[in-house]
């Protein structure tokens, strides 16, 4: 079984970012970039999918400016097999990525394509349902565990109030929630090993698709402050001031 | 000349960083603001982690099963083990292994099985005694303890001071006087065990530190045997000073980063905070010190990457080493200072790392040889024979 694995290039989850003054985004001068979590995730899933001797082949895949290359480096290291750049100068979005993607699985016929459900810089979790959308594969999204049966897969979601289980069809699409796996460190003969691995880069033009943005960003706006709490000294203080002020409580 | 890292050195980094703020950062809020160890169960589920990650030993020379990576990347990684609380004198807890006496490489194959190897293992633990009450500038000059041979064995009395860990180590290297009239060659480095008869902790010497304790020791009719001289009888020196050369490099880079660290959370810090009704990251006065961080860490980092880098490659490291020592203790100390004051009364309180980084950052002035030391050293290289 052929795994492919969309991964994105994002601010590191432990910079504390900053709007830019002129609203127009979030200053990346300086951030120290990273693998979206989520996508990390997907990458161990893949890769504990080959060790179970479960998948065959995992490729990484990135939709992004040549940068993007070391988020892929750091996904060969982890133990990808290969890895292909889409590079484009256009911030892309979720639709253009997913007709990116979309036009490289025609070439690739993976039968499985592990996603992120979502990554932490747009928060659109939308790229997986689309893609899927696009190629008719069978998809389950924010999967907290993935058994592989006989030309299907058994996938667990974590729902409002309880677990859904699900089983879909290969070829399919399945996209990472957080409790699915907990992503290890590359090792170093595997860092060492990594430079060796194929990396193919590639233009939009090549895959036939345009990845100009459909959607115009007008305004980043940082989310409002929280006004400071109190301390409240009693019980009857506190229900008087749920009943009375913030009057969730009658 | 290309001065960046290779792809392989970014992952090695990034990931060693990602160790230190996901597994020891959490941990760490749960300790005593002084501790220097973790619990033993932390300890044994994040040693797993590193053997994972090949990384395990990080202070054993390849031969010996350490991981195959060069002294520059060595260096990298000790500038990212360091920035946590405990990060100067405990980096990452000890969760990296256990960093044998780099002297021992030298010793006998029955003296490497005694001692090096159950270091290697975790299993006993070594302290240096070189350092007396007579002095730890000059101390080819200054070591006044005197080993007198008796048939197989050597009889040593005399006493140490400052010597860090001797109070939970099981033997240590102990330099002693052999030949009274031959200077720097006439002192021998004996492998000692902390039960032989006659050996004593004194004291435990309090010290700004925290962490590892440094020690008086005594030595009162010692016996050890001749076969348990470490090198050479006389050359003992050539030992200690090979040692101390080496070791000033990552000396440096665990103090560099603890620079990187306090610095990056001042920059985070000063944009929040207000005063006057202005964010202080709007304050020139506070931009230049942020500023002046900012060049105090890159001259210590590179200085500190060109001596890693000229003993990689076999050449004289010396005076290179001297310098790194030199400017990055002295650099750290001035950006923990700055980021200190930047944190107001937040920065002395024991809710942020920067008090004990500053109290044990002082150390470092002076341990490995003071700031004038290196200066002297560095001299002596440069004048050379015109030094008369
Ligand atoms: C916490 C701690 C742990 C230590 N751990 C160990 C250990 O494990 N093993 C060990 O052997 N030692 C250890 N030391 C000892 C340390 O190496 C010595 O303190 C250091 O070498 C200085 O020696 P000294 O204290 O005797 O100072 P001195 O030699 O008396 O020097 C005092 C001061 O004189 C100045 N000075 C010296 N020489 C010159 C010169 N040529 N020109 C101008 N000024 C000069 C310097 O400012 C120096 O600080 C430790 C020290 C401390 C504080």
């Amino acid at each position: 079984m052929k795994v492919l694995v969309p991964v994105k290039r994002v601010v590191d989850a432990n910079v504390k970012v900053r709007v830019k003054p002129d609203n127009s985004g979030v200053d990346l001068n300086n951030v120290k970039m990273a693998v979206n979590p989520f996508c990390e995730i997907a990458i161990e899933e893949a890769v504990r999918l080959k060790e179970a001797g479960s998948a065959s082949e995992v490729i990484a895949v990135s939709v992004g400016a040549g940068n993007c290359q070391e988020q892929l480096r750091t996904c060969l290291a982890l133990g990808a097999d290969r890895a292909i750049l889409v590079e484009t100068d256009v911030d892309p979005q979720p639709l253009g990525i997913a007709k990116a993607l979309a036009a490289l699985q025609e070439k690739e016929g993976a039968e499985l394509v592990i996603f992120g459900k979502q990554s932490i810089d747009g928060d659109n979790a939308q790229t997986g349902q689309m893609f899927a959308a696009l190629t008719g594969m069978s998809q389950a999204t924010f999967a907290s565990e993935v058994k592989v049966g006989d030309g299907k897969l058994e996938v667990t979601r974590e729902i409002d109030g309880g677990l859904q289980t699900l089983s879909i069809k290969l070829p399919a699409v399945v996209t990472t929630d957080l409790r699915l796996n907990e992503p290890r460190y590359a090792s170093l003969p595997n860092i060492m090993k990594a430079k060796k691995k194929p990396l193919d880069v590639i233009s939009p033009a090549d895959l036939g698709v345009d990845l100009t943005p459909t959607v115009e960003v007008l305004s980043v706006e940082p989310p409002a402050e929280r006004e400071a709490g109190i301390i409240v000294e009693t019980v009857e203080e506190l229900v008087d001031k749920l009943k009375n002020e913030a009057k969730v409580i009658s | 000349m290309d001065l960046s890292l290779t792809e392989e050195q970014e992952l090695i980094v990034g990931n060693v960083r990602r160790f230190v703020r996901e597994e020891i950062v959490p941990r760490e809020l749960n300790l005593d603001p002084d501790a220097d160890e973790l619990p033993p169960d932390d300890k044994a589920a994040l040693v797993d982690k590193t053997r994972a990650m090949g990384l395990y030993g990080l202070d054993i020379p390849v031969e010996y099963g350490g991981p195959d990576i060069d002294l520059v990347t060595r260096t990298l990684i000790a500038m990212e083990m360091s920035q946590h609380r405990a990060g100067l004198y405990a980096p990452c807890y000890g969760t990296f292994g256990g960093a044998g006496l780099a002297q021992l490489f030298e010793a006998t194959e029955a003296q490497k099985e005694k001692y090096l190897y159950p270091t290697l293992r975790g299993e006993k633990r070594g302290f240096f005694g070189l350092t007396e009450p007579s002095g730890g500038s000059d101390p080819a000059r200054a070591i006044q303890t005197r080993a007198v041979r008796d048939g197989g064995e050597w009889i040593i009395n005399g006493g140490k001071i400052f010597i860090s860990g001797a109070d939970r180590a099981q033997y240590g290297l102990v330099f002693a006087r052999t030949s009274p009239d031959k200077g720097r060659n006439g002192v021998t480095c004996f492998i000692v065990d902390t039960d032989t008869p006659g050996f004593k902790v004194q004291r435990v010497v309090h010290t700004l530190r925290s962490a590892h304790y440094a020690t008086e020791l005594t030595f009162t009719d010692m016996r050890v045997p001749h076969a348990n001289i470490l090198g050479a009888e006389n050359r003992g020196f050539a030992i200690a000073n090979d040692r101390l050369s080496r070791q000033r490099i990552p000396y440096a880079a665990g103090c560099i980063g603890v620079a990187i660290k306090a610095h990056e959370m001042a920059l985070e810090y000063v944009p929040d905070r207000e005063t006057f009704g202005a964010p202080l990251s709007t304050r020139q006065a506070v931009q230049w010190m942020l500023v002046d961080n900012e060049i105090d860490i890159r001259q210590a980092r590179w200085l500190t990457l060109d001596a890693a880098h000229r003993a990689q490659q076999g050449l004289d490291f010396r005076k290179e080493a001297a310098m790194a020592k030199l400017v990055a203790t002295e650099a750290a100390s001035r950006v923990v200072d700055r980021c200190m004051q930047m944190f107001g009364g937040y920065g002395v309180t024991k809710d942020f790392p920067f008090e004990r980084w500053y109290r044990e950052m002082r150390i470092r002035r002076i341990g490995e040889g003071p700031s004038e030391v290196q200066r002297h050293i560095i001299a002596r290289d440069l004048l050379g024979a015109g030094l008369r």
